[in-house]
């Protein structure tokens, strides 16, 4: 591979780049938090509720302080001092909690931590958890959020005086203060469909669990807490306040994370507990997540009950839709609030010109591990909702489903468009969208095949499933106003070396995305370099710029816009030396192609490697510059991004048990400008098997003594080989017009259709026996049960 | 507890640990050997990330005690590429972008090794089969399969050589 051609550079975003990240992934040689090693390392191990709901009348550690090998116990007692870990995303309304480190007088899920052990090896940490007395007192639980609001159901937060976290309401008033009518909508349909809905309790279960190690060093007082924390910076303030720790004297680093999806970017005891137990034996300390106490104790998501009508005129134009939405929240609100439930409440307008929405948002404590933050953060529920109204309103006006999408679509010319859920919608496609997915999976045809099928007795359906997805989250102002105490920026420092090559600095922490790799490719077309004089640093909070945010499946095009940002202010310093140098002025000259020239003469030229030598050894700088050549830009965005796609399924359903195949799967979605195709692929393959597994597998299932019933893989079915179908991809390019690069963030997307793109086909397959799928996952169970109605 | 002596022989290095007869064969590799390659997912015998090859037969580390492998011969993914040379295997999952986050590649490669050391040519069924076993969270599994594919091409012809 050769960087230029000429003059012409070559240009590194749209290409297929290899992954950096993968040399030494193949080999075996990536750094997982479980593989690290220092000396006079101890490690933890945590004991945790096995009750649902139970009082704590009392803990006996002496037995395990006895054990031979064993360092320090500590219960909740032995946490003066320290605090509990907020709720970030504060709704006005939210009842206050926040999480705490260790369980004081009540358990309230299981899987709860209740005590820490360190001892000289895990399995003396875990032979010592055996040895723990805890005196419970079951207290009656409640496992659904029905129960969690029947009358004299018990309190699971005893201040609060019922299980109802908040009740939000979703007032249907668009960005430019402009309200809806929803009564009248409601008075004018024609039609009126229902819709209620379940989504099950899944989350992003990343093959690697959770993992930490914290050294505190005596001497300098340093706490360097190693984390596979997706948002670093975050997580140090947090614990700041946590420890009542100074935040100068946190550093946190981050190895390679074997996946996050969302779940690792809450902050949990586990986080404090190694911190507090470093401090306290002054050694080293490790904790390494096992899967059971993953599948128990981090956070769980989507749960939602929907009770939605949507009011359609006889054309088919939606009018309104209204209802509301329960949200299984567990036992109490984690980093994000109720954010998620939020989010579905919002965008349940999904693609289209509904001018007229109100919904009430019920967030509802129960007895199970808190539900927060996973890849699609609320969206697929809302997707869920809107995708399956607009297939009921087809069949109740006997209308193709993708005639009555036609009729509704926010046009292409509508942009910006300001939804009744408040959000400003940035640019999109949506029509082109449908066309190219029914072009793609042969729609016509497919109709007088599933025709010709029925006959001879075989139920084939075809679904459709369009979303929209705000990625990019957020302009920090816009999450003040939501009250959310984070903030949106991205930070990025630049900085080239006197050789002339380029260290990208970002407080993105890679999961798995090939971040580092797409980072670097648009720095190199940034300075006009080869990708390989690029290094990309991340990873270590005291080298790397905060950020407010961390990072999100949908997050680079943030971090890509400070790139971008961060490399004008250091090209402008580059082409203020090279003018000096060339004798001419600053505004005479341009950079392009890894050098400055003058314009209208480009054989006056200086090479990147050259200005560098010379911002350096500073001796010929032009005046009011100062040595070295780098910058940093924190680059905020103005306005969220709004991605967007559609999924088509096709499936044949057997009738006999159940079961359904996937037949055909077509994808077609609109990420703005892609960095890497390559990448966007995987992206979407692998946001889709988590899709597939939520919609037809995965679910965390509690009894209604809230006892965890799903704590193996066993249990807790992810998605095999087996399970994922083939599938077909195109896109469609909408660049963003307002973020610099016309990125809009994809890496959620492809979990977003898959489960109303299934209901809907299985729906579809089965009209001839009235069967309608409106609760998830579509196992082959819940489809024979609906045939037995 | 006490510990035993054992000899443990890994990508054809032979040493003697001294372990608990209950640890596991993956903490001994990680721990006592000091390959930390071979990861663990979910200590259940399910997700496949801890595979390695125990006389060339794909194992779960993870279910079996290191004192059980005293003399067999494992092969990790530490073996897998010779003389600083990527297998073909390795190659070809970068190439066609067959991991993400990197937690199940050496489940999966040794996976594939066995596939391809005992059929050179697989169908797509037949990978699948093999690495039904495996799982793998990020990528949908369709760029794996690519990846074998590929590998198996490559492989005949260098077999062919």
């Amino acid at each position: 591979m050769t960087a230029t051609v000429g003059r012409e550079t070559r240009r590194w975003i749209g290409e297929s780049v290899r992954r950096r990240e993968d040399l030494p992934l193949v080999q075996g040689k990536g750094r997982y938090a479980a593989d690290l090693e220092v000396p006079g390392m101890v490690h933890m191990a945590v004991l945790r509720s096995p009750h649902g709901h139970a009082r704590i009348r009392g803990i006996d550690a002496s037995r395990a302080r006895a054990l031979p090998g064993v360092f320090d116990v500590i219960s909740a007692a032995d946490l003066a001092g320290i605090g509990e870990f907020p709720v970030l995303w504060r709704l006005p309304g939210l009842k206050p909690s926040g999480i705490p480190v260790l369980a004081r007088d009540k358990v309230r899920y299981v899987g709860e931590p209740v005590a820490a052990v360190v001892a000289e090896s895990r399995y003396v940490a875990e032979d010592a958890l055996d040895l723990i007395e805890v005196d419970y007192e079951p207290l009656p639980a409640v496992a659904d959020v029905e129960a969690a609001i029947a009358p004299g159901a018990p309190v699971i937060n005893d201040a609060w005086g019922d299980n109802i976290a908040i009740k939000h309401v979703v007032s249907g008033v668009n960005a430019k203060g402009e309200a809806g009518d929803v009564e009248g909508a409601f008075a004018a349909a024609h039609t009126v469909v229902t819709g209620r809905f379940k989504i099950n309790r899944f989350s992003g279960v990343p093959l690697e669990t959770r993992g930490l190690l914290a050294i505190h060093d005596p001497l300098s007082g340093d706490l360097t807490l190693w984390s596979s924390s997706q948002v670093a910076h975050k997580l140090r303030t947090q614990l700041s306040e946590v420890l009542n720790f100074p935040e100068a004297s946190i550093r946190i680093r981050t190895p390679n994370l074997g996946g996050g999806f969302g779940v690792k970017w809450d902050a949990y005891p586990e986080d404090a507990l190694v911190c507090i137990l470093a401090q306290r034996l002054g050694r080293p300390v490790k904790y390494i997540e096992d899967r059971r106490e993953h599948l128990q104790a981090t956070v769980h998501a989507r749960e939602q009950l929907h009770e939605l009508e949507m009011a359609v005129a006889e054309d088919g134009t939606v009018l309104g839709i209204r209802g509301r939405i329960y949200c299984d929240l567990g036992a109490h609100p984690h980093s994000v609030g109720i954010g998620p439930a939020w989010v579905t409440g919002v965008s349940l307008t999904g693609q289209y010109a509904i001018k007229n929405l109100s919904c009430d948002v019920y967030a509802i404590a129960t007895n199970k591990v808190p539900s927060s933050t996973f890849r699609g953060f609320g969206g697929p529920e809302a997707t869920f909702a809107i995708e399956r109204l607009m297939d009921k309103a087809a069949l109740a006006l006997a209308m193709d489903p993708a005639e009555i999408r036609r009729r509704n679509y926010i046009q292409p010319d509508e942009f910006p468009w300001f939804s009744a859920g408040g959000g400003v919608f940035d640019s999109g496609n949506y029509p082109g969208l449908l066309e190219k997915a029914l072009a793609a999976v042969g729609y016509d045809a497919l109709r007088d095949e599933q025709a010709r099928l029925r006959e001879q007795g075989v139920h084939r359906g075809i679904g459709i499933g369009a979303y929209i997805h705000t990625a990019g989250f957020g302009p920090s102002m816009v999450l003040g106003l939501l009250s959310y105490y984070t903030s949106g920026y991205e930070g990025s420092t630049i900085k080239v070396d006197p050789g002339g090559n380029v260290t990208i600095y970002t407080g993105m922490i890679p999961m798995g995305q090939g971040t580092e790799t797409t980072l670097a490719q648009v720095a190199a077309d940034q300075f006009g370099v080869d990708i390989d004089k690029v290094k990309v640093v991340w990873g270590d909070t005291s080298q790397t710029p905060y950020t407010g945010f961390g990072s999100a499946g949908s997050r680079s095009n943030v971090a890509a816009a400070a790139i971008i940002k961060a490399g004008e202010v250091v090209k402008a310093k580059a082409e203020r030396i090279a003018a000096n140098l060339l004798e001419a002025s600053p505004d005479d000259v341009v950079y392009a192609d890894g050098a400055v020239t003058v314009k209208g003469s480009p054989d006056k030229r200086v090479e990147l490697r050259e200005i560098a030598e010379q911002a350096y050894l500073a001796h010929r700088l032009p005046e009011g510059d100062q040595p070295t050549l780098e910058g940093t830009y924190v680059y905020d965005p103005a306005l969220f991004t709004i991605a967007s796609g559609c999924h088509i399924a096709v499936v044949d359903v057997d009738v006999e048990t159940g079961e359904l195949k996937i037949v055909k799967y077509v994808v077609v979605d609109d990420a703005g400008t892609i960095i890497n195709p390559l990448l966007v692929e995987g992206q979407i393959q692998g946001g889709l098997a988590q899709g597939f597994g939520g919609a037809q597998l995965e679910e965390f299932v509690y009894d209604e003594d809230g006892q965890l019933l799903t704590q193996s893989f066993m249990d807790y079915l992810l998605p095999s080989i087996h399970e994922m179908p083939d599938v077909e991809i195109h896109h469609q390019v909408t660049p963003s017009p307002h973020t610099p690069g016309g990125f809009k963030g994809m890496g959620e997307a492809g979990t977003f259709p898959p489960g109303p793109a299934l209901a809907n086909a299985v729906s579809d397959a089965l009209r001839p026996l009235g069967v309608e799928v409106d609760a998830m996952p579509i196992t082959s169970n819940a489809v024979w049960a609906l045939l037995q109605r | 507890m006490t510990r035993q002596s054992v000899q443990l022989t890994v990508n054809g290095a032979t040493r003697t640990v001294e372990v608990e007869p209950r640890k596991t064969l993956a903490d001994a590799i990680r721990e006592d050997v000091g390959l930390t390659g071979t990861h663990l997912g979910c200590e259940q015998g399910v997700c496949g990330a801890c595979t390695v090859l125990l006389d060339d037969e794909p194992v779960r580390s993870c279910l079996m005690f290191a004192v059980q492998a005293e003399g067999h011969q494992i092969r990790t993914i530490e073996g897998v590429a010779q003389d600083g040379q990527l297998h073909p295997i390795q190659e070809a999952f970068s190439e066609y972008h067959g991991l993400q986050c990197g937690f199940c590649t050496p489940g999966m490669i040794l996976a594939s090794l066995h596939l391809l050391e005992t059929n050179p040519a697989p169908t797509v069924d037949e990978i699948k089969e093999e690495l039904g076993g495996n799982l793998c969270r990020c990528t949908g599994y369709i760029k794996i399969v690519e990846a074998v594919q590929a590998a198996a091409l490559t492989m005949t012809s260098e077999a062919g050589r």
